[in-house]
């Protein structure tokens, strides 16, 4: 079952809200530790009344839903379905903060209330009285991508749907000085731009909103999706190898046929190997190109990954600041996205012209 | 009681983060609900917590809640009366 990318909107470090195609300027970040979503006009979308009661990351979930059915022309779409690798942070930290500060008594409602993962999904819902189908996963690497299968499961039984389908997660102060303590992140300041010349641990941390709406239907379409494919812990290099090896046989292509791969190369120099053992080994040859300098690294990164492909499959032009080496395809009939967070979740997709 | 009222308006304003308002915006005597600000249940919740963290005062029963909450005016009077008391 294919799905076609019928619209999408996104919110990013970069200046792609309200973009039709990749923005044309981009925005480097230089002797920073994480990059920041850049954030629309919120007026424009939701009633400041409504969006008092919003923190940050449900009013960007809510902006960009909102901009994608504009966009894809649905103004009602047949399920709501949602991926976050860590929820709501900002009123979860506030709730827990609460909790803490006032020994578990008088707790305010709302920080609790917009703090669960599926805050969004049904901010949305709410906002375009929408009582469909309204679903969000939460499996750290593989979020967006649960949410996407759940897509492609409602495609298979009815193609007729449109699904809006996403993905959010956020940075916040805590949660940086949380994980940087883990590791997680460069120890120094980084150009964001220069992310590949540091030849250290960790990587840079980001964050992003993205919705995409998706179709049975052939229409004026983004791009194809047509295969996503989840796995986990894989033992070793030549494991992974035979995954993507196979992932292509089964939709009866083979590496020559990928016009371009984006990879999830985060930067960090041992987590990094993987791809370009596969740029060497069973994908060699293959032109590469690499997004994570434009908004760092995070749980459900590869939706940035999926928008930057339906937009070079639409546009047919991969944007300098994305190739990994100054190899530029053209005629782009396919893109295949290979990422893992912090090689435990991997996933791959396939993409497709329409 | 001026004072009163003008201390618990730039309160609501932090606590219901309405950061488009002014206490100027609100009128002491104007209904909170549905009508005036035009606020929630959820609100409500906010005002309750917010006269017991502020002001150490409880309300006894939901008709209470109803008068105590009516408008920013009765709010001040209930603090006076109970600070009073």
């Amino acid at each position: 079952m294919k799905a076609y990318i019928k619209g999408a909107a996104i919110l990013s470090p970069q200046k792609t809200f309200g973009e039709k195609g990749f923005p044309g300027e981009v925005t480097d970040y230089h002797g920073v530790s994480y990059l920041k979503c850049i954030e629309p006009a919120y007026r424009d979308f939701i009633d400041p009344m409504v969006a008092r009661r919003m923190s940050r990351i449900v009013k960007m979930g809510v902006c960009s839903a909102l901009k994608c059915m504009q966009d894809s022309g649905i103004s009602m779409p047949d399920a709501i379905l949602a991926g976050t690798g860590l929820g709501c942070l900002e009123d979860t930290e506030k709730f827990l903060g609460s909790v803490y500060t006032h020994e578990e008594k008088l707790l305010n409602p709302t920080p609790f209330i917009q703090s669960t993962h599926n805050t969004i999904a049904g901010a949305v819902a709410l906002a375009i009285k929408c009582h469909n189908y309204n679903a969000t996963y939460t499996h750290r690497g593989f979020s967006f991508e649960s949410a996407l299968e759940d897509a492609f499961l409602h495609l298979e039984e009815n193609p007729e749907l449109n699904l809006l389908a996403g993905a959010f997660d956020e940075l916040t102060t805590n949660s940086y000085n949380i994980t940087r303590r883990m590791g997680l992140w460069k120890n120094h300041p980084v150009n964001s731009a220069d992310l590949l010349n540091y030849q250290t641990r960790g990587s840079l941390p980001g964050e992003g909103v993205a919705f995409f709406m998706l179709g049975g239907r052939k229409g004026s379409d983004m791009a194809v999706l047509r295969s996503v494919k989840t796995f986990y812990k894989p033992h070793g290099y030549p494991e992974i190898e035979s995954i993507v090896d196979q992932f292509l046989r089964n939709e009866g292509l083979t590496p020559g046929d990928i016009d371009l791969v984006i990879a999830g190369i985060n930067g960090d120099f041992a987590t990094d190997r993987v791809y370009y053992q596969l740029k060497e080994g069973v994908l060699g040859n293959r032109p590469f190109a690499w997004y994570k300098h434009l908004c760092g690294e995070y749980d459900t990164s590869s939706s940035f990954a999926l928008w930057l492909a339906s937009v070079i499959l639409k546009d047919q032009h991969v944007p300098d600041c994305a190739l990994l080496e100054d190899i530029a395809p053209v005629g782009i009939e396919r893109i295949l996205i290979y990422n893992h967070l912090r090689e435990n979740n991997h996933v791959l997709y396939l993409t497709e012209r329409c | 009681m001026e004072q009163l009222i003008a201390k618990l308006k730039n309160e609501i304003i932090e606590v219901l983060n309405l950061s488009e308002m002014s206490p100027t915006d609100i009128d002491e005597n104007a209904p909170l609900f549905v009508e005036g600000l035009g606020l929630d249940s959820i609100d409500a919740l906010e005002l309750i917590v917010l006269l017991e963290k502020n002001y150490g005062l409880k309300l006894g029963t939901a008709e209470e809640g109803k008068k105590v909450l009516r408008s920013v005016r009765s709010m001040a009077e209930f603090i006076t009366e109970n600070k009073k008391g």
